[in-house]
């Protein structure tokens, strides 16, 4: 598991992976750069895959297999749980992280979790 | 402030309500581990804050004493969860002496990431707002029954 | 009004899904048929459990059976999943009064102002109770004004002024795959069906705005500035949220074979006419 984070982290740009539990919002696995605080990722990360959950299912969309949260001056990538058996896989990246790489490497990273 | 908050001791007042706020959690409770309630949210019972106080300070006090014979520090944290419903009770160190923060939440709209990150901001935050110099209180037996009612007065608004 | 209910259970069996559990709830309610309302309210908040409208209509027919305990417990989870939910703050207001706490009646009733300052009946609930009088139970007051009730007349009315339909003229999906809504989850323009063509709009609404708040606090928190938007690819579709304007919040909903990049550009593009429009208003 710790094979499928350090890919993740590779990709330039990122900093940080990790794996959560989607259900409590607690840390499973962690790579992290210093100054990340991944118990804070966790449970936010894990609150927002939820409320954005019960959205697209209430659109029609399914539950999500990738989504992408952009902010100013970060961004957060997330592969939901509900593929994985309530895990969820992150990455803590930089604005201009290249979206597409960091999205592969996640999916590969929760094959590899099932 | 939210409107359900209430607090004994005006210097719990606001880092509880921002814990609510954030943590969404539905109950709380600051007490010592005497079961002394300094401040509460969410209960709407002078009755229920009297049983889960004493409830919460049981288990401070049991598990304290289990840690005890384990020859350990006392336990920081414990947590429970339900199909809909978890708690999570604390304790910390402040100049007035250790604090209990009993917390229950919905699963529907908060978790133990949630609760566990946002009360470590709460201990931080009453830790800094603690009178200076304040000294511990002892509760006398005598005095119980009267500093109870008060407490339940103050904390119902009557 | 026998006719109206006909009708409205009619809508709720042929969609189990939908928001209509709430008109069809009140409208019992209102009749007095309260062990069929709460039937039909419980029902929807099994399948709506975060929808604080569902749990505000849950409340008020607890209200009318007296059973005041577990309806301030139902509120109080309305405010809680919508804390700007003026029918729930009323109905706070109105349950403190009752009780007698006169300050916390109060204090709700002024948030349930900052909310909605246009509202007149929070201003003569006020004056009423500083008077000594009762404010207006919420059977009448929040029934007749929740802002927040989806599918409720109200919830058109605030918006009727605006004309939703040029919102996104012009641009594809603008009836089915497009959505603008206000920071309290109503609609201000554009509309969603899901797969099966279905109307949707009302709900997704009502879940966008707990969306937006928790990505707000979640960029925040970690201290990635502002959020710009969120992008995710569901089973059977792509979605795409961005804010046009601080207050408003803007959802593109695609099939499965639009890419993500393509999608936020689309976005990007509706997000500007959604900008031009909200300026204009």
């Amino acid at each position: 598991m710790s094979k499928a984070l350090d890919l993740i982290t590779r990709v330039r740009g990122v900093r940080g992976a990790m794996l959560v539990s989607a259900e409590d919002g607690l840390v499973v696995a962690e790579q992290l750069m210093e100054g990340i605080k991944g118990g804070a990722v966790a449970a936010l990360a894990a609150s927002l895959a939820g409320r954005l959950r019960r959205a697209m299912e209430a659109a029609g969309t399914g539950t999500s297999v990738f989504w992408h949260l952009q902010a100013e001056q970060g961004a957060i990538l997330v592969v939901p749980g509900d593929a994985t058996g309530g895990i969820l896989v992150v990455a803590v990246a930089e604005p201009d992280v290249n979206i597409g790489l960091v999205r592969l490497e996640l999916l590969r990273a929760a094959e590899a979790a099932i | 402030m939210s409107p359900q908050t209430r607090a004994v001791e005006s210097w719990t007042l606001q880092p509880l309500t921002d814990f609510v706020r954030e943590a969404s959690v539905r109950l709380v409770l600051v007490l010592t581990p005497a079961g002394q309630v300094l401040a509460q949210s969410g209960f709407s019972r002078a009755v229920d804050v009297m049983s889960a106080s004493a409830l919460a300070a049981a288990i401070v006090a049991s598990t304290g004493e289990l840690a005890r014979q384990l020859r350990q520090q006392p336990f920081a944290a414990l947590s429970h969860q339900g199909p809909k419903t978890g708690f999570f009770l604390a304790t910390f160190v402040t100049d007035r002496g250790t604090l209990v923060v009993l917390a229950v939440y919905d699963l529907d709209v908060s978790s133990l990431g949630l609760v566990q990150l946002f009360y470590e901001q709460l201990a931080a935050d009453l830790k800094a707002a603690t009178p200076k110099g304040a000294v511990p209180k002892q509760v006398l037996a005598a005095d119980f029954e009267r500093e109870l009612t008060d407490s339940l007065n103050t904390l119902f608004g009557r | 009004m026998a006719d109206d209910i006909r009708a409205l259970s009619a809508q709720l069996a042929q969609d189990p899904q939908s928001l209509v559990f709430l008109r069809l709830g009140e409208a019992l309610r209102r009749k007095g048929q309260l062990d069929a309302a709460m039937r039909v309210a419980t029902n929807g908040l099994e399948r709506h459990p975060h929808l604080a409208d569902a749990h505000d209509l849950y409340a008020r027919i607890l209200t009318d059976k007296h059973d005041y305990e577990r309806a301030f417990d139902e509120w109080d989870m309305a405010v809680r999943i919508a804390p700007h939910h003026t029918g729930a703050l009323k109905g706070l207001a109105f349950l403190y009064f009752k009780v007698g706490d006169l300050a916390q009646a109060e204090a709700h009733l002024e948030q349930a102002r900052k909310v909605e300052p246009d509202d007149p009946s929070i201003d003569q609930a006020i004056a009423m109770m500083r008077k000594g009088t009762a404010p207006p139970a919420p059977t009448a007051a929040t029934a007749e004004s929740a802002p927040a009730l989806a599918s409720a007349p109200s919830a058109t009315a605030t918006t009727a002024a605006f004309d939703e339909a040029r919102v996104f003229a012009g641009l594809e999906g603008a009836h089915e795959g497009l959505l603008l809504i206000d920071g309290a989850g109503r609609v201000l323009g554009g509309a969603l069906k899901n797969g099966a063509g279905a109307d949707v709009t009302d709900t997704v609404a009502a879940y966008l705005a707990g969306v937006s708040q928790e990505a707000a606090r979640t960029a925040k928190l970690l201290g990635l500035g502002a959020w710009m938007g969120l992008s995710a690819e569901g089973q059977h579709g792509n979605v795409h949220l961005a804010h046009p304007t601080p207050q408003a919040l803007l959802l593109v909903v695609r099939e499965r074979g639009m890419p993500l990049g393509r999608l936020a550009i689309l976005a990007q593009r509706a997000t500007a006419m959604a900008r031009r429009w909200l300026e204009k208003q």
